[in-house]
């Protein structure tokens, strides 16, 4: 098998993995140095693929052989896909290659696991280590941690990495068990927390040296099993909260080729990925809990959480641009948290008015029935929550015929 | 009405705006003319600058707003010079919302900023450079052609990014030209690097466009929200540019209804052979009080924290249960509070390592708070309920058996409340047992608040709590000796 042919292997099997995130790394540059590579701290997409997806970093598994079998993934052991396994060196020289041409701001890299999880680490290691030492790549490194592989290699990749990341799969321990028969909640969230002391032990004292400086993420498979939103939100807060992650990646269940009874034949709709994705913003930048944006089952799908929320909790509306706390203005619907510091901005010179709305491009249909400004006063005050929100209902596009 | 000539430039541009402000010469009073426009010398006026000044107002400006002026000035619009003197004229004049995103001029100012910004992260990212043979030299060249004049600004993240090799881009207007150690800008761009820039092709493409094909999911086709991230007039000078579409049809003709990309499910697969259980990672076998579920606790907790210290203690201290710290690195008293409780250790001199220390509840219950704006989320602690202090009440017991302690010291009332198996804090006082050693099944038990306590505390407050601390610890110390 030759190298572009492992490449197709290879990159197919990892795109599963959605995050391709290359931002919160520290700053580094190679500014008339040997070696390669810089990071900004913002991240970079370089290109897009037809999917809509961003291409920012190499992201391919070392390896697509696997002794697992997760019953959700297309490299289970019981899956019949061709495998294909590329050498420490090759990865890092492909690295290399791309950052030169400037098709990519550095590597994701994760593996099936082969032999041992301490084994397959221990491997994943090896190529950040060969990018870090050998070649002096100052790029963006992002590796996928095995959660039983010896805490010392964790340790490891921690310096060589910007971001590391476990996966916690699935949202309920019952599905992994069910799903992943050799993966275990407790071992993943062990090893979350180990990542989480290393990250604080690292930034308690300016001499010693980064780890993962760009913090951890994880992935969660949504509708693989039977798991509602608001457990998946909860488990979500869970992580955010107990482990400090950055963010929680949530990648809907995508059919695969011979698929094993377990799962779903159908995917779910992809509504429902972004629907999650919104609520897990309100959850990780607004201030929102869980249990506000929903009481038990699945977010709505028609609208986006935070109109529902506000659907829910007319009481608190018309609100006043003029009078209202920042952190409440952004609470309204179409109204961003970057736009509610931009109005606490402009009411210091002068008297919010309706246009001033406008010409910050809030999404102006959304914001009407929930505010009050100088000159203006909503009509649909009175209006019952249901009609409203019949009103405001994204309208419906024609299905797709296939 | 006067007309101004000058470079175009912002560099240019700005003393003659001082100039023009400090003259207080309004701003429909102007019309800019920048760069070799021919029209230029037909009615040439004296330079501005050489006007004498009169004195009127200082010039004072907020500090951001230079940088707000020189990102716009990179935008191009006819009117751009105009717009820029128009905010610095009104601001100058006390208008400050002149430069806020909500205001008319200021709404203006900002889009072009953001759309700078955007194209200067367009050439960052859709930039592509082609690789030339080992001894040449530029070693990489690019072609690319930004929508606004962001080469000067956009150019330096290539200094950074690119080590000590030497390259090129070269642009329809300019050139900016880096040896390895030093980066120069070109302008116009010399027809010799143009030719160069543009007819460079670079054979490792092929591996890229290879994994190109392959990253991208046919199964969620999504043109709409590529053509927003990457506009199309990028596509041409894409090695992946041509493939967009190709891929695009043949994802949506319906062949794909599956994320894997179709060349590679054409390839014969094989499974990998291995029994089951060898499959299986090796684990620790989990302790029975890690799969205690007994209460509910447990689901949100990292691990079971079990006591710690010597197995021949004579003195068990009795906290309420693991915190933040504790319950990731699996032993008690870790975090901030370990950290005061070993500071009176100390001070009581007791060794923490004779010990045994450990908590009336073994897992962490808490309430996740949400984040707010660049504040990450974080957990909160939540007292544990009478029934869960009772459910966990035997593993206490159980380790009371193990070490058989002579004195315990309850650190705040859940221990106490699980030592005299009330369960419930809320129906006992600390203050009517503490100060003075009792008897209860059989050892002694003495109190203390918890260190957690003292931390929540300040002042007068905090010193007496550490103080109650020390003093129990003393206390529990001298009672050993005693009973020997």
């Amino acid at each position: 098998m030759d190298l572009t042919d492992k490449l197709i292997v290879l990159a197919d099997a990892a795109k599963y993995d959605v995050s391709c995130a290359s931002s919160g790394a520290p700053k580094r540059s190679s500014k008339g140095k040997s070696g390669l590579g810089a990071d900004t701290g913002m991240g970079i997409c370089h290109s897009f693929t037809p999917d809509g997806r961003c291409v920012s970093l190499l992201k391919v598994l070392l390896t697509n052989f696997c002794i697992y079998d997760c019953q959700y993934c297309v490299n289970r052991r019981s899956s019949d896909v061709p495998r294909a396994r590329f050498t420490p060196e090759e990865v890092a020289k492909l690295t290399i290659d791309f950052y030169r041409k400037n098709v990519i701001s550095g590597l994701f890299l994760s593996s099936g696991i082969i032999r041992s999880s301490d084994y397959t680490m221990e491997q994943l290691v090896r190529v950040a280590r060969l990018l870090r030492n050998q070649y002096e790549f100052r790029g963006y490194i992002h590796l996928k941690t095995i959660p039983d592989a010896d805490p010392q290699l964790i340790a490891e990749a921690g310096l060589y990495a910007d971001r590391l990341s476990v996966n916690i799969e699935l949202p309920t321990e019952i599905s992994l068990e069910n799903l992943a028969p050799e993966k275990n909640g407790q071992s993943i969230r062990k090893a979350m927390g180990r990542i989480r002391l290393g990250v604080e032990e690292s930034t308690a004292e300016t001499r010693a040296p980064r780890f993962a400086p760009a913090g951890q993420s994880t992935q969660m498979i949504v509708g693989a099993d039977t798991t509602d939103d608001r457990t998946i939100l909860d488990t979500a807060q869970r992580l955010y909260g107990a482990y400090g992650l950055k963010r929680v990646y949530y990648s809907a269940f995508s059919p695969i080729p011979k698929s094993p009874g377990t799962v779903p034949l159908q995917p779910p709709p992809l509504m429902r990925e972004h629907r999650l994705y919104q609520a897990d913003f309100l959850l990780r930048g607004y201030g929102f809990q869980a249990d506000e944006l929903l009481s038990s089952g699945n977010l709505p799908l028609d609208i986006d959480p935070k109109l529902a929320w506000a659907l829910n909790h007319r009481e608190q509306f018309p609100m006043d641009l003029n009078r209202a706390d920042a952190m409440l203005i952004a609470r309204i619907p179409g109204i961003g948290m970057l736009n509610a510091k931009r109005l606490v901005q402009l009411r210091r010179e002068r008297r919010i008015r309706f246009n001033d709305l406008v010409r910050l491009r809030c999404s102006m249909e959304k914001v009407k029935p929930f505010i009050v400004t100088d000159d203006y006063r909503p009509q649909r005050d009175q209006w019952e929550s249901h009609s409203l929100r019949r009103s405001l209902t994204e309208q419906p596009a024609q299905m797709a015929l296939w | 009405m006067r007309t101004i000539h000058f470079a175009g430039s912002f560099e240019a541009w700005r003393p003659i705006a001082r100039k023009l402000l400090l003259d207080q010469t309004a701003p429909d009073q102007i019309t800019w003319q920048a760069g070799n426009d021919p029209a230029a010398d037909l009615f040439a006026s004296p330079d501005v600058l050489d006007e004498p000044t009169q004195p009127s107002v200082a010039l004072a400006i907020p500090r951001k707003l230079p940088e707000l002026l020189k990102y716009a000035a990179c935008y191009r619009a006819p009117d751009r010079w105009a717009l820029l003197y128009r905010v610095l004229w009104r601001v100058t004049r006390g208008d400050r919302s002149a430069m806020l995103a909500g205001d008319i001029d200021g709404a203006q100012l900002h889009g072009r900023v953001k759309s700078v910004r955007r194209e200067a992260h367009h050439m960052h990212a859709f930039l592509r450079f082609a690789e030339r043979a080992e001894d040449a030299t530029p070693r990489f060249v690019a072609w690319h052609e930004p929508a606004h004049d962001v080469l000067e600004l956009a150019s330096g993240h290539f200094h950074h990014r690119m080590g000590s090799v030497s390259w090129l881009i070269a642009t329809p207007e300019g050139a900016a030209v880096c040896d390895g150690t030093s980066l120069s800008f070109l302008s116009p761009c010399p027809d010799d690097l143009r030719q160069l820039a543009q007819g460079t092709r670079d054979d490792g493409e092929a591996l890229w466009r290879a994994y190109y094909s392959s990253t991208f999911n046919p199964a969620r086709v999504n043109e709409k929200v590529m053509r927003g991230h990457m506009p199309a007039r990028f596509w041409k000078h894409l090695p992946e540019g041509d493939l967009i579409p190709q891929l695009a049809t043949q994802a949506r003709a319906g062949q794909q209804k599956l994320a894997q990309t179709e060349s590679v499910g054409k390839q014969a697969g094989r499974q990998v052979l291995i029994a089951r259980e060898r499959a299986q990672p090796v684990r620790p076998l989990p302790t029975s009080l890690d799969e205690c579920r007994q209460c509910d606790i447990w689901q949100n907790a990292t691990c079971a924290v079990p006591g710690a210290g010597s197995s021949h203690a004579q003195i068990m201290l009795i906290g309420e249960q693991p915190g933040d710290h504790e319950d990731l690195a699996g032993r008690p008293f870790v975090g901030p509070a370990g950290q005061i409780l070993d500071q009176a250790l100390a001070s009581a001199g007791l060794d923490r390592a004779a010990i045994f220390v450990t908590n009336a509840v073994k897992h962490f219950k808490w309430e996740p708070r949400g984040g707010i704006h660049g504040k990450a989320a974080t957990r909160k602690h939540a007292t544990p309920k009478p029934a869960e202090i009772r459910a966990c009440r035997d593993w206490l017991t159980k380790e009371l058996a193990d070490i058989k302690p002579l004195v315990l010291v309850a650190l705040g009332r859940t221990a106490l409340a699980s030592i005299l198996e009330v369960h419930d804090p809320q129906r006992i006082r600390l203050a009517d047992y503490s100060g003075r050693a009792f008897k209860h099944d059989g050892r002694w038990v003495l109190t203390a608040p918890h260190p957690a306590a003292i931390l929540r505390n300040r002042d007068e407050q905090q010193r007496r709590y550490f103080e109650e601390l020390c003093h129990a610890l003393t206390k529990a110390a001298e009672l050993i000796s005693t009973l020997h």
